[in-house]
């Protein structure tokens, strides 16, 4: 017997890469939430045995309420997975950004194996992610301190090296990172300008 | 002995104490090491205190309560917390110029409500933050107040707080509660009219309440208190009337920048104030909160929500007082 399963996760590619991998299990049928859907009526349209939802999406508090809120037109009960003797797994899957709703009166299967291809996926999408911010940050560190130099120089009239001296020996002085005093300065600097 | 701290919190003007305490240096002159959260809904709250991606979160009481219960997997004792913020929700409809739905007698408040309800085109949407919320609780009163059927009048939707005002743009919902400046911000660009809002329905309610893992408690009891300090440092600050335009700015500061991202104009006009009944509060004594929260407790058992085996679990965990509740 074959299982429905909604995916709905705003990245496209990884929803893509995760409907990918979970059809190579041929008694699963996958389906992709649109992007303009609201999971509710995506649930009501195609009453999958399972929902993979993004914690991120900002729709997942109404699936969790259809059961209390006889409004939400839903005939069969949504009920978030939970394995309680498995914590480890729980606490995997929220840190990896994804959680797993069973639509009841549908003979359970063993949700676990599906669960576990999600999280190790979103956790590789996380990583790719954390290192493009890292090194997004590394850039705009230097724009900081940068825009911080150009302000320094024209107020104190003094030269980059100066004005770079300076700085350094402020966060020495203070213990702190070069970009954070830099920051400081602009803060205190550019409020004018800002507002 | 670890000082970190991981806070969750949803983008709203009452989470000020949390963004003036990190943003001022607050938590860290008290030797703790906070790290603020900004969730993007009430069940990203819940799941991260239960399955270990927050020590705390700035939540309301219904929600801490069935989470503590174990309504989102497995129990977790959270106790009642450090109370922060009263009342500031507020109860939004389509339209302009409506007429009065407080104030007024029954007869005169049922037909008003009857005449904005059937000058839309279908069942209005009504839209509240989570099942389990102050808002829930306050727009149902609110309606019955009007005499209007809860599950026959309107149809309850759940979105997360900062999601209203595009859906009340985008036609996707009729009006809704949330927390301050959401409402406020529906008004101040036509889209609703505040009807209501928490001072009418039930004056100086616990909104939010700091609530901690026992988790985190118990690695560090000793922090507890200095939580408590600094706390009780950042509601001061917000609740002197002189610092509200700088409280303004930090929080319509971008999130990268510190700042929640809030709209500016909207945020000005709920922060504390004697003379608003809308804006928000942070004072507090320990009575206060008692008689604060047996109202919801009470709305809970009406709703179905609790037994009487999770009375007496609410009991031992202090958030009820032993006095009976009538």
């Amino acid at each position: 017997m074959t299982m429905k399963i909604l995916l709905a996760d705003e990245n496209s590619q990884r929803a893509g890469a995760l409907s990918e991998i979970l059809k190579a299990d041929s008694s699963l049928e996958v389906i992709r939430l649109e992007g303009y859907e609201s999971l509710i009526s995506a649930v009501k349209a195609h009453v999958p045995d399972i929902v993979l939802v993004d914690i991120c999406r900002a729709d997942r508090d109404g699936l969790d309420s259809v059961r209390a809120l006889s409004s939400s037109g839903l005939e069969r009960p949504v009920a978030l997975f939970v394995d309680e003797d498995d914590e480890a797994l729980m606490e995997d899957a929220f840190a990896a950004g994804v959680c797993s709703y069973n639509v009841m009166d549908t003979p359970p299967r063993d949700v676990k194996p599906l669960l576990r291809s999600a999280i190790a996926l979103y956790r590789r999408f996380q990583e790719t992610a954390a290192e493009l911010k890292a090194a997004r940050q590394v850039l705009s560190d230097r724009e900081t301190v940068d825009t911080a130099k150009k302000i320094f120089m024209r107020n104190e009239r003094c030269s980059e090296a100066e004005a770079y001296r300076w700085f350094r020996r402020r966060a020495m002085q203070q213990a702190r990172k070069l970009v954070d005093v830099a920051t400081d300065y602009l803060r205190v600097h550019t409020k004018d300008d800002a507002s | 002995m670890s000082s970190a701290i991981r806070i969750g919190l949803l983008r709203l003007a009452d989470s000020a104490p949390l963004i003036i305490a990190r943003n001022l240096g607050i938590f860290e002159k008290h030797g703790l090491d906070a790290e603020l959260i900004v969730s993007p809904s009430w069940a990203n709250i819940a799941d991260g205190l239960v399955w270990n991606g927050l020590d705390a979160a700035l939540v309301f009481p219904p929600l801490a309560i069935m989470t503590a219960l174990g309504h989102r997997g497995r129990e977790i004792g959270l106790h009642r917390g450090i109370p922060i913020s009263r009342g500031g929700n507020t109860v939004v409809l389509r339209g302009q110029h409506l007429p009065p739905f407080l104030g007024t007698d029954d007869v005169t408040k049922h037909r008003n409500f009857e005449s904005w309800r059937t000058g839309l085109s279908r069942r209005p949407k009504l839209a509240v933050v989570h099942l389990y919320s102050t808002h829930f609780l306050i727009l149902m009163d609110f309606l019955k107040s009007l005499h209007a059927h809860p599950e026959q009048d309107v149809e309850i939707v759940i979105m997360p707080p900062d999601r209203m005002i595009d859906a009340l743009a985008a036609a996707e919902i009729d009006g809704f509660c949330a927390g301050p400046p959401w409402g406020t911000e529906a008004d101040l660009h036509g889209l609703g009219s505040i009807v209501a809002g928490s001072a009418n329905i039930h004056t100086g309610h616990l909104e939010k309440t700091l609530v901690t893992t026992q988790r985190w408690g118990q690695s560090a009891p000793a922090l507890t208190q200095a939580l408590q300090a600094a706390i009780g440092e950042a509601t001061r600050f917000c609740m002197n009337p002189s610092n509200s335009a700088e409280i303004v700015r930090q929080l319509s500061s971008p999130l990268a920048n510190g700042g929640l991202a809030l709209p500016r104009e909207a945020t000005e006009k709920i922060m504390p104030d004697q003379h608003n009944l809308n804006a928000m509060q942070f004072d507090f004594s320990a009575s206060d909160v008692d008689l604060s929260i047996s109202w919801m407790i009470r709305a809970m058992q009406a709703q179905g929500w609790l037994t009487p085996a999770n009375m007496k679990r609410l009991y031992e965990l202090g958030w009820l007082t032993p006095a009976p509740i009538s």
